[in-house]
């Protein structure tokens, strides 16, 4: 197998890359009639599998799960999800031959050897989904001729996607049909029917590619979504345990402020995370996260290409084939830091504090939202998807850093996502140690306002607010925003 | 001569600066147990938290004084009536229906667990645990996790753990909501036991079966207290207007009072001689070892009206979540829902589409950050919170309603910013706002004060007068709409009892 996206010519790269498109909510008025009566069969019953599983057949389709054989005889976890729930459960051998839609909703690394054992079993004209394309277009996968390619993508946490079906709403959702796989050309109409079955057409759902999706998602999730928020989290806690600060307390405001930051980039972007900083603390972050900009831009313009020519996947697939011998020593190393071995202290840190005495968060978020942005836009990938995959996801994997550090995140995002921040991370530390030799404790541990006359230039203020206000990010943004109105705020602490 | 234990000396309080209590004065003597009582919305909540310390800044003075001689714990402690419990990470995103679906590995704490880590925080005895557990009926929920807790077991719950601190003032908000005729009665004797050993009480509540202990009443009022002779003489000027039913409420329902119109589920239903709307045929539901609803066999037809009884952890909420499509093991059981068999294509939205339901836990999960216009509108969606624009004329009618509930005042206001009982109007007025041929109303009036109750009980009469199919789950046979006929009484998962009433209740 070879890499995907490397056979194409350039006209077919661009053409791939630059599929995306906001769909419209007259596009799901057939419901979920294109799936109706077709046997769906889920592969993996974890989070994702069991809850998109739960909204399909309250969605009044036909729904079961397959494992693998060692799972349903060990009664493992799956196992228990699936038939505590009362699905069937059977076999690849038993489920897979009369399966019309097989989905396959295990990890990543496993997709291979998943997809090489089901694919013989399929009938003729049957559908694959995938809620990842790394399989198709990093692998090289190849599908036999006669089966319909599909991504279905939640861009959420299984919880959050049964939480929101059942409140009446639903999550924002990726779909994609993968060109080479669509004899009969139902693949658009199947997928659209599936979103109507999780609850993702009332969010949001953008049409992209296999490959936009791919090419966008890495990027995203190995820059600003985990390795900077990694990267930003242990500086910030260093800087203050060096300078003085109690660290319970930096703990404490690193844990939980950069999910308190990020609620006001979800509900109105930088412009809204950028306006709770006092005028004189906005344009000091605005100055720190053009610096930050310059600094980084080479590395995340390093990342961005080593996805596109698939050397990041090349270099990742070694260290599977080598028991995942990188992954596991950076994961260990990760969970030896200062910031994850002290606890949050029992202090009351109130919501505008976090702003206030984290001005350096609000900095890197800006910087990193920014700079993943336009690196995608300029590597052709379009500012939809590029929204997306960089401040969309932003408050999401924040969120989980909340909960309990930079080790429930990294266990929550795929292995692929983990990987990938770790290299971010390991490379982005050095080069930002002489921008962290000039910040205080006015940018992280204390209240950036204290002690300083809050009076601004007009203009300059102006010019600052101008620039933030009108970056694409920005404009993009606002339109997508419109349909997720309802997103509900997480709860901070 | 000792101290008033509660000393308050002109306190004022605002909320959202809107003051809720002015120049109060308040002394609560050594002995004295007193039962507090008000409108929804007159402060008693927030005089309660004053008390136990739980409101930072405040006007005014309020001294606590207790017997530094005594063995009981010189402290405070505010039994909410309302709470939210968290998930193993520390969060709270819980919806309703999540406690009936089954995931392998757990995401709350277990009772013991948590009533452990209470027990250790607060230094307390384990021996006078099981007794207590026992006494409310408790004991059998010790493994449970907290998220497949009822709301009354809830309420039990938090009600363990004041009764097993013994504080030397404790304070109990709505003590009773949710808690069945025996649960009540058990709760006033530990009551009584407690106060004869030196625990003094406050009761926050709106009834009048209450503990013999309580000697002293008072009613909350504009901001201040009143002390009255008894709870009967608290009796609000009644204003015997009945307003006239929205006339969109009015419609005639006979030609569809079955829900079932030809275009349901793309099929006509299976029997045509007669319209049942529910048929269960030996239904079981079971979570692991533990079975919470045995062999149920029962059937509702086109406009019957039943009342669902049972003691608390008997499985009414497990049983009717199977009828609003809200229970995972709906697909397994032998089981028809308007003529047509569970599983067979049909979507939950189509079935909710045709019911109106409210339930304690529908209430304790709703998203509180809509308004009460939204909250009422989001009933045309079944959705919890609005996510669409509803068109002019359910806008309409959801402000014909607002009028009705009497909530116009409201109408912006975000649910989590009400009082209780403004909260559960709304979620009334949401449940009848899309004038649903079925009416689920599991313990709907919880919270409301006996008036209020008297007024959407008649209200129900009204709605169910042209067809409404009706389900009606309440502990308190004088609390019910008149309209009942029939009763299916469960016990420990099991039907007890099926009868007709033939004289309304």
């Amino acid at each position: 197998m070879s890499n995907y996206f490397n056979t194409l010519p350039l006209r077919e790269k661009l053409n791939q890359l630059g599929v995306c498109d906001f769909m419209d909510s007259s596009e799901f008025l057939d419901g979920v009639n294109a799936l109706k009566g077709k046997k769906l069969v889920v592969i993996g019953c974890g989070a994702q599998g069991l809850n998109q599983g739960l909204n399909l057949r309250d969605s009044g389709l036909d729904v079961s799960y397959t494992l693998r054989k060692e799972a349903i005889e060990g009664k493992r976890d799956s196992w228990k999800n699936a038939t505590e729930n009362n699905f069937t459960v059977g076999t690849y051998e038993e489920l897979i031959p009369t399966a019309d839609v097989v989905i396959n909703l295990t990890p990543d690394k496993q997709h291979t050897a998943v997809v090489t054992a089901v694919m013989p079993l399929m009938k003729s004209g049957a559908t694959l989904l995938y809620s990842h394309g790394f399989n198709i277009v990093e692998e090289g996968m190849q599908i036999r001729k006669d089966l319909t390619v599909i991504m279905v993508a939640p861009k959420c946490p299984g919880s959050e996607v049964r939480a929101e079906y059942v409140r009446g709403f639903g999550v924002p959702t990726l779909i994609a049909v993968h060109p080479e796989n669509d004899p009969e050309g139902k693949g658009l109409l199947q997928a659209k029917a599936y979103c109507v079955g999780t609850g993702g057409h009332k969010a949001g759902v953008l049409k992209s590619s296999f490959v936009a999706e791919v090419k966008s998602d890495l990027m995203g999730e190995q820059t600003i979504l985990c390795g900077l928020l990694q990267t930003g989290s242990i500086l910030s806690f260093d800087k203050m345990v060096e300078k003085g600060i109690d660290p319970g307390y930096a703990s404490k405001l690193v844990q939980y402020g950069v999910e308190v930051i990020t609620e006001a980039l979800k509900q109105g972007g930088i412009t809204a995370m950028m306006d709770r900083l006092s005028n004189i603390a906005k344009i000091k972050a605005f100055e720190i996260s053009e610096e930050l900009k310059t600094i980084m831009r080479p590395l995340f313009q390093k990342h961005q290409d080593d996805i596109m020519s698939g050397e990041f996947s090349r270099i990742m697939m070694e260290d599977w084939a080598n028991g995942d011998k990188n992954l596991l020593a950076w994961r260990a190393a990760t969970g030896e830091t200062a910031f994850e071995k002290t606890p949050a202290g029992d202090v009351k840190i109130g919501e505008q504090e976090y702003f206030d005495n984290y001005t350096l968060m609000v900095a890197f978020v800006r910087a990193g939202v920014e700079l993943a942005f336009e690196t995608m836009v300029e590597a052709g990938i379009k500012p939809e998807s590029a929204y997306y995959e960089s401040l969309h996801e932003t408050p999401l994997i924040a969120n989980t850093i909340a909960r309990k550090k930079l080790f429930e995140m990294n266990r929550v995002i795929s292995d692929t996502a983990e990987y990938g921040c770790y290299l971010f991370d390991y490379a982005c530390k050095p080069l930002l140690a002489d921008f962290m030799k000039t910040v205080d404790t006015e940018l992280v541990g204390k209240n950036f306002n204290e002690g300083k006359d809050g009076a601004v230039d007009n203009r300059a203020l102006i010019a600052v607010n101008e620039v933030i206000r009108s970056h694409q990010v920005e404009l993009v943004g606002a339109e997508l925003r419109k349909a997720m109105t309802a997103m509900k705020s997480i709860k901070t602490a | 001569m000792s101290n008033p234990v509660v000393h308050i000396h002109n306190l004022n309080l605002k909320y959202q600066q809107q003051p809720v209590l002015q120049d109060l004065y308040w002394t609560i003597n050594r002995y004295d147990n007193w039962l507090l009582c008000g409108e929804s919305g007159s402060g008693k909540t927030t005089l309660a938290k004053a008390i136990a310390g739980l409101i930072p800044s405040l006007e005014g003075d309020i001294q606590l004084n207790f017997d530094l001689s005594s063995a009981l714990p010189a402290k405070v402690h505010y039994v909410a009536n309302w709470y939210q419990f968290k998930d193993l990470e520390g969060a709270s995103n819980f919806y309703y229906q999540q406690r009936y679906q089954s995931l392998a590995t757990a995401i709350t704490a277990t009772v013991i667990a948590e009533l452990t880590r209470f027990g250790n925080d607060q230094g307390l005895s384990f021996d006078t645990l099981e007794q207590l557990l026992t006494a409310l009926g408790f004991a059998a929920l010790k493994n449970s996790a907290l998220l497949q807790l009822s709301s009354g077991e809830h309420k039990k719950l938090q009600l363990v753990k004041a009764l097993w601190s013994k504080p030397q003032l404790l304070i109990l908000d709505q003590p009773y909501n949710g808690l069945d005729k025996l649960s009540r009665a058990n709760l006033n004797d530990l009551l009584i036991e407690l106060s004869e050993n030196g625990t003094q009480l406050i009761i926050i509540s709106n009834e009048t079966e209450l503990p013999a202990t309580i000697n002293r009443f008072a009613v909350l009022a504009a901001g201040k207290l009143k002390e009255i002779s008894s709870p009967e003489s608290y009796t609000k000027q009644v204003e015997e207007i009945i307003k006239p039913l929205p006339s969109f409420l009015q419609r005639e329902k006979v030609s569809d009072s079955t829900g079932i119109s030809d275009s349901f589920f793309g099929l006509a239903p299976s029997s045509t001689t007669t319209v049942h709307i529910i048929k269960m045929i030996d239904v079981n539901i079971r979570y692991g070892d533990k079975q919470v609803l045995k062999n149920i066999n029962w059937e509702v037809n086109a406009g019957e009206k039943w009342l669902l009884q049972g003691h608390n952890g008997s499985g009414k909420s497990t049983l009717l979540s199977l009828i609003s499509g809200d229970h995972p093991q709906a697909y397994a059981n032998n089981f028809y829902l308007f003529g047509n068999k569970r599983g067979t294509g049909e979507s939950i939205w189509e079935i909710k589409e045709r019911i109106g339901l409210i339930s304690p836990e529908l209430h304790w999960y709703f998203d509180a950050s809509a308004t009460v216009w939204q909250s009422i509108a989001s009933g045309f969606y079944d959705s919890s919170g609005l996510y669409c624009s509803p068109g002019s004329t359910k806008h309409a009618q959801v402000d014909e309603l607002v009028e009705y509930f009497g909530l116009t005042a409201y109408k912006n206001t975000l649910m989590n910013e009400l009082p209780l009982g403004k909260q559960r109007l709304t979620l009334l007025a949401r449940t009848i706002v899309k004038n649903p041929a079925i009416l689920i109303l599991d313990e709907p009036c919880q919270g409301l004060d006996q008036q209020q109750t008297q007024h959407f009980n008649k209200l129900v009469d009204e709605l169910c007068k042209d067809g409404t199919t009706l389900i009606y789950v309440g502990h308190f046979d004088s609390q019910l709409p008149a309209c009942i006929e029939r009763r299916l009484l469960l016990e420990d998962g099991a039907v007890k009892s099926v009868e007709h009433l033939l004289q309304s209740i």
